[in-house]
């Protein structure tokens, strides 16, 4: 009778011992599978800070963006004489000096106002990239050099955005 | 079985349900950690950068149609400006700037929805721009756009008043909605 009632009681014990180690299992299981996404999370994210900063930077950068004189540069805006030149001046110094401050990254510069046009001011494709991450902002681009034929000379400021795509 | 027997067992089973709560509540935190994060940063950063960006770049755009004026008006100070003075005699009625021969109202409108189509549009964001006049008289819409249903009860990020001051005929406010 004695014998019988503490077998039931062993085998109760390693039940609810069982159970135990289960949730215990499953836990331990979530929590690795949680980590693992977080991880990637980590990964994505600081890929997308890289793009943020590249975007601000090539935003804000001299060579690039409007400014007149000792004036304030203008917000958004981007030079097309200053472009032109800047394209060429990147790429003179791609490795020299822009890989520094761009990295692997693509910027491109597209105007959809008056007329559709694309300028690829900065390439350096990362050859074995596991992801790209593209950020783009609308800006508008000025142009001094569209009225000199004719008899006005009055700046114009077309429509389009700037496309920047980084690489991890 | 005796009565501290009973306790003791009373004991165990309570300790055994703790456990499962701890557990169970462990599990809740995890995901609600995962159901409450927030919207990542550069999410953020983009729809505000976007809906600025876009509604600065709209109004200093300058208009290169025919608009039977000596000057290029802008899109905004312009173009924007005489359709809040003349918004009376819109859609077919007087204003300076007659675009690509329409009224300044009609076409800022026309322009600034094929503006955003091109650039927001084409990247599947949903927005809403919103111009209104406001005067002694109260404000009344001059205009609204919006792509895919617009952003009304959405999470959304604001380009900020951008407003302008309309001669004699009040202030024009322009805002731009960029929602998810």
């Amino acid at each position: 009778m004695m014998t019988k009632k503490g077998q039931g009681r062993m085998t109760e014990t390693i039940a609810v011992l069982f159970i135990f180690f289960v949730l215990i299992l499953f836990g331990i299981v979530f929590y690795f599978k949680y980590q693992d996404v977080a991880i990637k999370e980590d990964i994505r994210e600081s890929l997308a800070s890289r793009a943020m900063e590249t975007t601000l930077t090539s935003l804000f950068l001299p060579e690039l963006q409007c400014s007149r004189g000792a004036a304030e540069p203008e917000d958004n805006c981007i030079d097309l004489i200053k472009m032109n030149n800047a394209m060429r001046v990147f790429k003179e110094n791609q490795d020299k000096y822009y890989f520094d401050i761009f990295s692997y990254a693509n910027i491109t510069v597209f105007q959809k106002y008056p007329t559709e046009e694309k300028w690829t001011v900065y390439e350096k494709v990362k050859l074995n990239a596991t992801a790209k991450e593209p950020t783009f902002f609308v800006v508008v681009l000025r142009n001094e050099a569209s009225k000199e034929s004719s008899e006005s000379s009055e700046t114009t400021f077309g429509y389009g955005y700037i496309s920047v795509e980084v690489y991890r | 079985m005796s009565l501290i027997e009973r306790c003791r067992k009373g004991q165990m089973e309570a300790m055994g349900l703790v456990v499962i709560v701890i557990l169970i509540t462990l599990g809740m935190l995890f995901l609600a950690q995962f159901a409450l994060k927030e919207a990542g940063e550069k999410k953020i950063f983009t729809r505000k950068g976007l809906a600025y960006s876009s509604m600065s770049a709209i109004l200093k755009t300058t208009v290169e149609t025919d608009c039977r004026a000596n000057t290029i008006p802008y899109l905004g100070r312009d173009v924007l400006e005489d359709c809040a003075i003349n918004l009376a005699d819109s859609p077919e009625g007087y204003s300076k700037y007659k675009c690509s021969g329409l009224h300044s109202c009609v076409f800022a409108e026309q322009k600034i929805t094929t503006l955003l189509l091109n650039t927001l549009g084409e990247w599947n964001k949903r927005y809403e721009f919103q111009s209104r006049l406001i005067n002694n008289e109260g404000a009344m819409p001059i205009f609204t756009i919006t792509n895919k249903g617009g952003c009304t009860g959405r999470e959304r990020d604001t380009s900020g008043l951008f407003p302008i001051q309309a001669e004699n005929a009040g202030l024009i406010e322009n805002i731009l909605f960029i929602c998810d």
